[in-house]
């Protein structure tokens, strides 16, 4: 039967007389293809706190650390869930976390996959993660989700800090696809984040944290030492 | 969801008189556009993007069986299940088999137009399962038991105070209050909970990538990133036009889209998804389902005027530079899509019979033509509806106008074919009409013109017909 009705619908498609597309009209390349390594950043900064995100450079790893303090402290979090991707696992964050008091889970932690969502809704009040790349043209966050990568770390806590290596740093889309899905890769899920979850639903008043992060932080780590 | 698509008129009289409704109407469909336009300056030429958005949809139009099937070969290959949806009915029948066959008592969804077309919540409501709509529009919508009111906002019509009632009345909140931000943290709380232990999350679907069996969901709040994440099975809808040839493609649709839905530059979620999780993930769906939906568009596809309509990718924007949209809002359009972007697909979807007062709500002033990032030419179209309507075209189901207005027709036609007949009909026609004159004014003629008075005046005619003052002429000219 449902084959059937593949086939009949594909058949009344392809029976009927079409024309040719019309060609595709020139289109003038992204103004951030022009762009060299630092306005990259200084754009990308720019369009994400316009977004309505928070972007701190930091020159160095310490610099990191430092950063990462104040806005715990800042925001009440004691509990935090990184993510094992190859950004966040060149940190030590585990580390960081024992000298400032807060404890750094990861999902790899956890037996099974009922534990994790339970502690990633409930028992964390912070999503750390790498971004596998940041956008400039939009300011946007663009993540592989893979195993190193859970989907519901920058998701389901209140506050999410993203960790973007200055070298992650690209003008358009079009290249982070180009790379996720270089030969014939097809990653489960790539999301891309342009600030934090908002809605206006209510009375066009807008407000942020709807079901995602309230508040999400872009820390550009400038070097690795 | 019920159709009321032939009380448009009644619906619009009463939204003309409702004042939250006309409070509303004045500021948000003019803000949207104007931060549309000003989104749209970001483009180095943003005329070549918007042409270049008409480009790609025409292509997949085109191509729309070839790049079907592609989609298919790799979705499959990316490990997800297809399902070919004749109708709403098989739909739904797959949807509830999937979800009893698992076990499941309720699902999440994220908003989605194509879902309100299924009526799947009262399908699965019949089956016993809870549907929570959880894009917080929707969920009040869902609530209340309204349409949407606009695509991009369902329930931004909606009083405060009523809000507030409907929350304490369904346990979303105890205690009373009118602030926005408080309701709807009550909202995430109470969705959160369904989130947490959910097994089964449905979404619809804003772009499916032909060569990489991708499908890609654009938000706002993250409730659709929830129902793609939590659960062990997804299910994703979407109507089989929402295919477009690659991951470049879709890449300037987003920008588009985004652009031309609410003005922003990117939406704060996209994500695109291509099969489930992998399995050494630790979260993400471990069964991902799409469902093409067919529902009366192969038959829409067959001619290549309403084919057309398939290009739409439901940003909303014509909704916010229609003069009608802006008058009377969502709720007369009476299906799940609303301003041209309805009146130009439920008439090809759900046939004239009940659509004779949708397709003739434009005034032709081609905004939405101008402004739509698909290249749908809506008045056109309008047009090409209501020819058909009065010539009773049977696929259509057009109606075949009036007894009345035909037999003017007829009249009309003999008397226009024969210059002496013309003569004679235009004397009777002047006198019958200035008998009904008021002063300079003709404010209405008795007979089947009542329609066309109801809004204007007509000047009275005057005692000499343009022909006579002509052959006056001509014989002045002679002496």
């Amino acid at each position: 039967m449902p084959e059937n009705a593949r086939n009949a619908i594909l058949q009344r498609l392809q029976r009927t007389e079409r024309r040719s597309a019309v060609p595709r009209p020139d289109l003038p390349p992204l103004r951030e293809l022009a762009l060299d390594a630092d306005q990259l950043k200084n754009q990308f900064m720019a369009q994400f706190q316009l977004q309505g995100g928070i972007s701190y450079p930091v020159a160095n790893d310490q610099a990191l650390y430092d950063r990462l303090s104040d806005i715990f402290r800042t925001e009440n979090i004691t509990r935090a869930m990184a993510t094992e991707d190859a950004v966040i696992t060149s940190l030590q964050l585990d580390q960081w976390g024992a000298r400032s008091g807060v404890e750094i889970v990861h999902p790899s932690g956890y037996q099974d996959r009922q534990s994790y969502t339970q502690a990633v809704f409930d028992q964390v009040q912070a999503g750390i993660t790498g971004a596998t790349f940041a956008v400039a043209e939009s300011g946007t966050i663009v993540t592989g989700h893979d195993r190193t990568q859970g989907r519901l770390v920058s998701l389901a806590p209140l506050v999410h800090v993203v960790v973007v290596p200055v070298a992650h740093i690209i003008a358009t889309y079009e290249i982070a696809m180009e790379a996720l899905f270089a030969d014939g890769r097809r990653p489960s899920q790539v999301t891309f984040i342009t600030g934090p979850s908002m809605t206006a639903d209510i009375q066009g008043t807008m407000f942020k944290g709807m079901h995602g992060p309230q508040k999400i932080f872009a820390l550009v780590l400038d070097s690795t030492p | 969801m019920k159709i009321t698509t032939e009380r448009f008129k009644q619906t619009s009289l009463e939204e003309l008189d409702n004042i939250h409704t006309q409070k509303f109407l004045q500021i948000l469909p003019l803000r949207l556009s104007a931060r549309r336009n000003e989104a749209y300056e970001s483009f180095p030429d943003p005329v070549a993007a918007h042409d270049y958005g008409h480009s790609i949809r025409d292509e997949a139009i085109q191509r729309l069986p070839e790049l079907l099937e592609t989609f298919e070969a790799n979705a499959v290959a990316n490990g997800a299940q297809v399902f070919w949806a004749e109708d709403s009915q098989a739909a739904n029948d797959y949807i509830v088999q999937l979800a009893r066959q698992k076990g499941v008592d309720y699902v999440t969804k994220g908003k989605s137009m194509v879902t309100e077309e299924l009526g799947l919540n009262e399908a699965l409501a019949r089956a016993g399962i809870d549907a929570w709509e959880t894009d917080l529009g929707e969920f009040i919508t869902q609530l209340l038991h309204r349409p949407p009111f606009h695509i991009v906002g369902p329930a931004l019509n909606i009083p405060v105070q009523q809000i507030c009632d409907i929350f304490i009345e369904k346990g979303v909140i105890d205690s009373p209050t009118v602030d926005p931000v408080a309701l709807g943290m009550a909202a995430r709380q109470f969705l959160r909970d369904r989130f947490r232990d959910l097994q089964m999350g449905i979404t619809g679907v804003n772009l499916a990538v032909a060569e990489t069996g991708t499908v890609i969901n654009v938000e706002n709040e993250g409730n659709i990133r929830l129902n793609k994440s939590s659960p062990r099975i997804l299910v994703c809808v979407m109507s089989l036009e929402k295919v477009v040839p690659t991951l470049k493609d879709a890449m300037h649709m987003l920008r588009v889209l985004c652009r031309s839905a609410t003005g922003q530059s990117a939406s704060a979620y996209m994500s695109l998804d291509s099969g489930p999780k992998r399995p050494d993930e630790i979260d993400g769906p471990e069964e991902m389902h799409i469902v093409i939906l067919d529902n009366g568009r192969s038959a829409m596809y067959q001619d290549p005027q309403t084919r057309e309509a398939l290009r739409c990718i439901r940003c909303g924007a014509c909704l916010n530079s229609c003069p009608v949209y802006g008058k009377v809002g969502g709720y007369p359009y009476g299906w799940a899509y609303s301003g041209p972007m309805g009146q130009v697909l439920t008439p090809a979807l759900q046939g004239l019979r009940d659509t004779g007062d949708l397709i003739r709500a434009c005034t032709l002033c081609h905004r939405c033509k101008n402004i739509c990032p698909a290249g749908i030419d809506h008045p056109s179209l309008l047009l090409y509806y209501r020819a058909k309507d009065v010539a009773g075209d049977k696929t259509l189901g057009g109606s075949g106008g009036r007894w009345g207005e035909r037999l003017v027709h007829t009249l009309f036609s003999i008397a226009g074919s024969d210059h002496r007949l013309w003569r004679i009909f235009s004397s009777i026609a002047r006198l019958a009409a200035n008998h009904q004159r008021e002063g300079d004014r003709i404010r209405s003629i008795p007979i089947g013109a009542r329609g066309w008075f109801s809004s204007r005046n007509l000047p009275a005619l005057p005692h000499k017909r343009f022909r006579d003052r002509w052959m006056d002429l001509e014989k002045s000219k002679r002496k």
